[in-house]
């Protein structure tokens, strides 16, 4: 009985990585046998330990310096040891992947479409039930009742949950754009690919994902609000246009388009007064909600003051600049004088002191991705590019 | 989201295998991502993502490794007090660094530290793991296995040094 001790199985057994036989062979075993309980407790004590192993935040300046290195056209350092075995690998990688990508080309669908998942209920493609599952083409109606779910696939870039009652239509797919329509209900998306990659039309304006999670509602007038949990989200309607950063929420109305973005844990009287100044049509309404956006602001709420410079009338831009100052200073080359003419480099330096990410570096370092990321992956995964 | 899932996962991987050295870590980390951008046009695509970045965090510690291994012993340099010219910052993050769990972490052979930071960093799967350091599911079960009772006996000795 004792010929088959377990302790080589003891971490798969933990972590569940065995068959139903073996774990129930460990799980046996280790209830007769002391000296393969004591390993498992060994073991036990080194899972906890390894589970303290925390993510550590990178700092700013390795971004900082890619970005540099890729403007200035540096590339890492050559291995010469590596070079033969490279060029050897490189050429049969070059082999392998012209075969992949003759046969996906072969055998890709002209017409791509995403497959979408039954979560709950019985959604509808088309009016037609999907049954545990089905296929999204370009045009189709996504539709789901007060008790159904569906979980689509964007492509091989994310996934978006569509919640009860919505109404979504796949707009286009290709390597250069994924576009969806909702028009009613919820859906909540996690992108994982280069920003402008995936958009979402509402009727009240257009969400582009920046490299990020996020909600978006749409409610039967065809108002939206954005809830941004992670990375950044742009609302855009014709030249209105509101980067959303994670933490922050933004509406947007049918005719005006994306509001003024506020962090959610702002006050409840700041909402308010932001949301009446936003899409309020009475300008003495508007100019009493400044006034209380102005005095309920605290510091975080200065990335609202900042959008705020540019969207008030320019009588109520001195009012504006003065709170955002007393709140985070503007650094030291920048003016007044230069705020209140809405002088481009001077409010970005500005937005750069704000306690949001610097998305500077992020931003170079996305746009020669999403070059790279569209010529390649784009075709290795049948989708046809521009060129 | 890529960029931004993966960024603060491969500047942990890269802090934990080379045993806490910050400098260290952040110029492994700017190769990767630079690497990353630069030959992003060889992922074929029938790999996962995860599997071929992790590829390169793993040959980018590896050469790291050699390279500082000929001035000084990470495992001391890691466990000595910090050096006099060491920024707050580096003297902060080593405090954090020497921890005892990290300090386990650090005093694993590579081939035991790779599988335990894959799993416990990345949460990769035994056989994701295998797929990535070209060995098979048993061997990274074996090597889990001895590292996790490196570290439960490790964590008892540390105990016993408190």
């Amino acid at each position: 009985m004792f010929s088959h001790h377990v302790t080589s199985l003891s971490s798969p057994y933990f972590h569940g990585e065995l068959t139903a036989a073996e774990d129930h062979r460990v799980a046996e075993h280790l209830r007769i046998c002391a000296a393969c309980r004591g390993e498992y407790e060994v073991v036990k004590a080194g899972v906890r330990t390894a589970s303290e192993i925390k993510v550590i935040c990178a700092p700013e300046s390795v971004w900082v310096q890619v970005a540099s290195n890729l403007d200035g056209g540096q590339l890492p350092p050559a291995r010469l040891w590596f070079l033969r075995p490279l060029a050897i690998a490189a050429v049969i990688l070059l082999i392998a992947a012209v075969s992949l990508l003759l046969l996906r080309q072969h055998s890709a669908d002209p017409k791509p479409r995403w497959n979408v998942a039954r979560v709950g209920g019985l959604p509808r493609i088309d009016s037609v039930d999907i049954g545990e599952s089905g296929k999204l083409g370009v045009g189709q109606w996504l539709e789901t009742d007060a008790s159904s779910r569906a979980r689509i696939e964007v492509a091989a870039i994310g996934e978006v949950e569509i919640d009860p009652n919505s109404r979504v239509r796949l707009l286009e797919t290709n390597s250069e754009e994924h576009r969806l329509e909702l028009a009613r209900g919820r859906l909540s998306a996690r992108i994982s690919a280069p920003p402008k990659l995936f958009f979402v039309n509402t009727p009240s304006g257009v969400a582009e994902d920046l490299g990020c999670a996020y909600t978006l509602e749409v409610d039967n007038d065809g108002n939206s609000i954005l809830h941004v949990t992670l990375g950044w989200v742009s609302l855009q309607l014709t030249d209105r246009e509101s980067s959303v950063p994670a933490g922050a929420a933004c509406a947007m109305k049918p005719g005006f388009g994306p509001g003024t973005p506020y962090f959610e844990d702002a006050s409840e009287l700041f909402r308010a007064a932001l949301l009446k100044f936003d899409f309020s049509g009475n300008p003495e309404d508007r100019k009493s909600a400044l006034a209380t956006v102005l005095s309920e602001a605290r510091a975080r709420d200065a990335m609202t003051l900042w959008y705020l410079l540019r969207r008030v009338d320019p009588c109520c831009r001195p009012a504006v600049y003065d709170r955002m100052a007393g709140l985070v200073s503007p650094p030291p080359d920048v003016t007044r004088e230069g705020i209140l003419n809405l002088d481009r480099p001077m409010l970005d330096r500005w937005k750069s002191r704000l306690s949001i990410r610097s998305d500077v570096p992020a931003k170079k370092i996305h746009s020669l991705w999403k070059k790279l990321w569209t010529e390649t992956l784009g075709r290795i995964h049948g989708f046809e590019g521009k060129q | 989201m890529l960029f931004e899932a993966y960024k603060d996962r491969v500047y942990s991987v890269a802090i934990y295998s080379l045993a806490g050295n910050e400098m260290a870590a952040a110029d492994v980390t700017q190769q990767v991502f630079l690497k990353l951008m630069t030959r992003i046009n060889q992922f074929r695509g029938d790999s996962d993502f995860a599997t071929w970045l992790y590829r390169l965090v793993i040959n980018a510690c590896h050469d790291e490794y050699r390279k500082r291994r000929r001035f000084v012993s990470l495992a001391d340099s890691f466990l000595r007090t910090p050096a006099r010219g060491d920024s707050p910052r580096a003297r902060y993050a080593r405090k954090e660094l020497c921890g005892r769990v990290q300090a386990a972490i650090g005093e694993l052979k590579p081939k035991l530290r790779w599988p335990i930071l894959l799993k416990y960093v990345e949460g990769m799967s035994y056989e994701e793991i295998a797929g990535l350091l070209g060995c098979s599911k048993g061997t990274v079960a074996s090597r889990l296995n001895r590292a996790h009772k490196a570290l439960g006996k490790k964590l008892s000795h540390l105990k016993d040094q408190v």
